[in-house]
């Protein structure tokens, strides 16, 4: 990728840890000459993999590998936990359950924030972890 | 880049008008909550969340404004949003946030609505 600079960081579970990563992502930003509005809905998506992937991951030091590959016309998120892993296809759309009247359970909102925030997006969970890839038109 | 949640409030003309800033997650949620209960337990029904110096939010502090539409749908009352990021509004969208609750671009705009 030309011109793409990248930041790697190891986050541990600790309160708004996700905000360092924000900060970054920012730095980067303003490197690149991105305008902070451009990169808002990076932010968000940013937050939600981060909270979701500590959310998950396990064992005595939890911890998150987060990677941002970032050109002035696009931002690639990869966030890695290494949790016990999950299904995301048994995680249920939190629009439809609240229309099935699911409760008063208002939470579970990451993953569907991050489908359809991002312009590509995937996971793969196992045994070992949980990989997400975001990818993020800025231009 | 200035992160620390606080939240201030006001009555005016019989509206709640909640003031973030910062971060707004799961502390900043609840917060919000705590002081929304506070007033809805004396009768408040109308209210107006300005969101302005809140750039950076989570889904899980969101969820909490989601509970606090849902309690104002169920008694009749209202919620409006000012002065949304639009990544943030997106976001709201998304959570389905508009179905019950308003957005203006300011806290006058807001109160004109409500009145």
């Amino acid at each position: 990728m030309k011109d793409a600079i990248t930041l790697k960081m190891s986050l541990p579970k600790i309160p708004d840890i996700e905000l360092v990563a924000i900060e970054g992502l920012d730095r980067l930003a303003r490197h690149l000459g991105i305008a902070s509005d451009k990169i808002g809905e990076a932010n968000i998506l940013i937050t939600e993999a981060i909270i979701n992937a500590l959310e998950h991951s396990g064992g005595e030091h939890p911890e998150v590998k987060v990677e941002f590959t970032m050109t002035k016309q696009d931002l690639v998120i990869l966030v890695r936990d290494f949790g016990k892993g999950f299904d995301p296809s048994t995680v249920a759309d939190p629009a439809e359950r609240k229309k099935a009247g699911g409760g008063k359970n208002n939470r579970g909102w990451g993953l569907k924030l991050m489908k359809t925030m991002s312009d590509d997006f995937s996971i793969s969970s196992g045994d070992d972890g949980t990989r997400i890839t975001i990818k993020k038109i800025l231009s | 880049m200035e992160q620390q949640f606080t939240l201030t409030s006001e009555v005016r003309n019989d509206c709640l008008i909640l003031v973030t800033s910062g971060y707004v997650n799961n502390v900043g949620g609840e917060q919000i909550a705590q002081e929304f209960s506070r007033h809805f337990e004396a009768g408040t029904r109308k209210v107006v969340v300005n969101l302005a110096q809140s750039k950076v939010v989570n889904s899980i502090g969101m969820s909490f404004l989601i509970d606090i539409v849902d309690q104002l749908n169920d008694a009749g009352g209202k919620l409006v949003f000012t002065d949304l990021d639009p990544a943030v509004e997106k976001m709201l969208t998304i959570m389905g946030l508009f179905q019950f609750a308003g957005k203006e671009k300011s806290v006058d705009d807001a109160l004109a609505s409500l009145a």
